[in-house]
């Protein structure tokens, strides 16, 4: 600190900061880099990553024993019901991690618009969770490409890119999942267990009334329209029922991040 | 300019803040005091749209801090240090507040300069001793070189170099016109840093006033006289409000008259004086008379 005698710069500076705004755009820049700071982002990333690319791998490997009829696409995009957990943690943490350590009100003194942070919050993950996906199965592509059989029929969309598509589109869903859970529970411990039950254990409890009697068939229709089960109808190559999946996982995402709004903007941080 | 009116915030039955209006003049640094729990903190957070107001309102520079279009230019803010996530560096850290204002990289280095952390901007803010996260909290607040700064506890953990450092900077800051309001429980330290100051207690308003006012109106000044002939000097004193404490054989405090009263009269009777100091009250006894519970509730006319 050497202090006092560099202090009259400031007076230079008044100036010049008349220029400096808030915007949209700068927010989306801080909110990025506030979340390619942060360790926990990378390991997220990685682990997703990682996990993605060697069960693609491990079917790759198995799908040649399996023979034909195993769509190309569904190796690449089978390891979603695994990587969905660590998009969604990764959503929950990116704004719990503010809470529990205090940002939260750096952040919302730097923009007091609570919505405006939000929103650039939930674009920022799902795009980074996006371009991710995005080279993830490009990676995995790539190196499955030896194992398979048949590969990716790029000629049918339908079959190879719709799919795929949806399936970068449904891991920013998964994540945005997870964001909204986190704005509104705020703890950590909380919203991750929030977003693994319903990603994770309410389609095994839905799961359990296949086995009773047709009075609880309605239980197994309603599950059509977890998240899990929307990723599902939307991302199946060839798939006929993609408009109610993509309504249903779109509903998911956009209402915890609703009600994660009403918290923000009402609540004293 | 900081103008709060009639603020009042309530935690289910309880009133952290109660009724508190003020106004923080800019070209002169404000002290806020008051014991823990006074409301001081609250009504920070209220000051910067952090906490909503149950009633009242309170504005920065004519507007309420959640209309502001940029408010890292108009006010600097250090809440508390530990509003810092924990696992981004402090350089990163700086970079992100920047970045919503779209303020660069070289501001950036400016402040970690100005606030001496330089050799630890690449370390997590998690490992960063108490002093270097308020040096950091510092950092932030002055990246938009604000007009008005508010700082809780700013000198909370600093080593004496930086608390003379904060001292400097924010009496430097309030000379260039700028609005400082600023909170310690350091009261030697407010004693030399505030022009002004307000104290709270209980979430109610106690006193505002001239930090040299306050002092004067809260502590009443001690003369020490030292005579070989003390007792002809005392019952000379015939002004009925001085009270005279006999310290030691030939000394005496004496209050309510001053030091030339006693001066002239010793000179005119021939009474030889080996003494006569007086003893101004501190910032520290006005704050303890005022937010002393008996007092609490007690008004008094501060000129």
């Amino acid at each position: 600190m050497t202090a006092v005698a560099s202090a009259p710069t400031t007076r230079a500076h008044a100036h010049a900061s008349t220029a400096h705004r808030l915007s949209f755009t700068h927010l989306m820049k801080s909110e990025s880099i506030k979340m390619l700071t942060l360790r926990s982002t990378w390991w997220s990333l990685g682990v997703t990553a990682a996990l993605s690319v060697g069960i693609s791998l491990l079917i790759a490997a198995a799908s040649s024993d399996i023979g034909g009829g195993f769509p190309a696409a569904n190796v690449i995009l089978a390891p979603t019901q695994f990587t969905m957990l660590v998009a969604g943690i990764l959503g929950a943490i990116v704004i719990t991690g503010e809470y529990s350590t205090g940002m939260i009100r750096s952040t919302l003194t730097a923009e007091p618009r609570r919505g405006a942070v939000l929103v650039a919050k939930a674009l920022v993950v799902a795009l980074v969770m996006a371009v991710t996906t995005v080279v993830i199965y490009a990676v995995a592509i790539a190196v499955t490409a030896p194992l398979v059989s048949t590969g990716l029929d790029w000629s049918t969309p339908s079959e190879s890119l719709v799919p795929l598509a949806l399936g970068v589109v449904s891991m920013a869903a998964f994540t945005l999942i997870g964001l909204g859970f986190g704005f509104v529970i705020r703890s950590g411990a909380g919203a991750i267990a929030a977003t693994v039950g319903v990603l994770f254990v309410l389609p095994i409890v839905f799961s359990l009334f296949s086995f009773a009697g047709p009075s609880w068939q309605w239980i197994l229709d309603a599950a059509d329209y977890l998240p899990v089960n929307a990723a599902v109808q939307l991302t199946t190559p060839g798939g006929t029922e993609i408009g109610q999946g993509a309504l249903t996982l779109a509903a998911w995402a956009l209402a915890p991040l609703v009600l994660g709004w009403i918290a923000l903007r009402s609540r004293d941080v | 300019m900081i103008v709060a009116e009639h603020l009042t915030k309530r935690y289910g039955d309880k009133t952290a803040v109660d009724d508190v209006s003020f106004t923080v003049a800019p070209g002169r640094v404000t002290g806020f005091l008051g014991p823990n729990g006074a409301g001081k903190s609250t009504t920070m957070r209220m000051i910067v749209g952090l906490d909503r107001p149950s009633t009242g309102s309170v504005t920065v520079g004519g507007q309420d801090y959640r209309r502001l279009r940029s408010p890292l230019t108009e006010v600097g803010v250090l809440l508390d240090a530990k509003a810092i996530h924990t696992g981004r560096s402090a350089r990163n850290h700086l970079r992100a507040m920047a970045a919503t204002h779209g303020i660069g990289r070289s501001r950036v280095d400016e402040v970690i300069e100005l606030t001496g952390i330089g050799s630890v901007a690449g370390k997590r803010a998690g490992k960063f001793s108490l002093g270097m996260g308020q040096r950091l909290g510092i950092a932030a607040a002055l990246l938009g070189d604000p007009h008005t700064l508010i700082l809780d506890e700013p000198v909370n953990g600093l080593d004496p170099e930086g608390v003379r450092w904060v001292r400097q900077f924010v009496r430097h800051l309030a000379g260039e016109g700028r609005t400082v309001l600023l909170s310690s429980h350091l009261m030697s330290e407010m004693a030399q840093t505030a022009d002004h100051v307000i104290v709270l207690g209980r979430g109610r308003v106690l006193a505002d006033a001239p930090l040299a006012d306050l002092v004067g109106t809260w502590t009443t000044t001690t003369l020490l006289v030292r005579s070989p002939r003390l007792a002809d000097l005392v019952s000379a004193l015939q002004i009925p409000d001085a009270t005279v404490t006999a310290t030691e054989p030939g000394a005496a405090q004496i209050t309510g008259v001053t030091a030339q009263t006693v001066g002239d009269l010793a000179a005119a009777r021939g009474i030889p004086l080996y003494e006569l100091t007086p003893r101004a009250g501190s910032l520290e006894d006005a704050y303890l008379a005022l937010t002393d519970d008996s007092v609490e509730y007690k008004t008094k006319e501060i000129a």
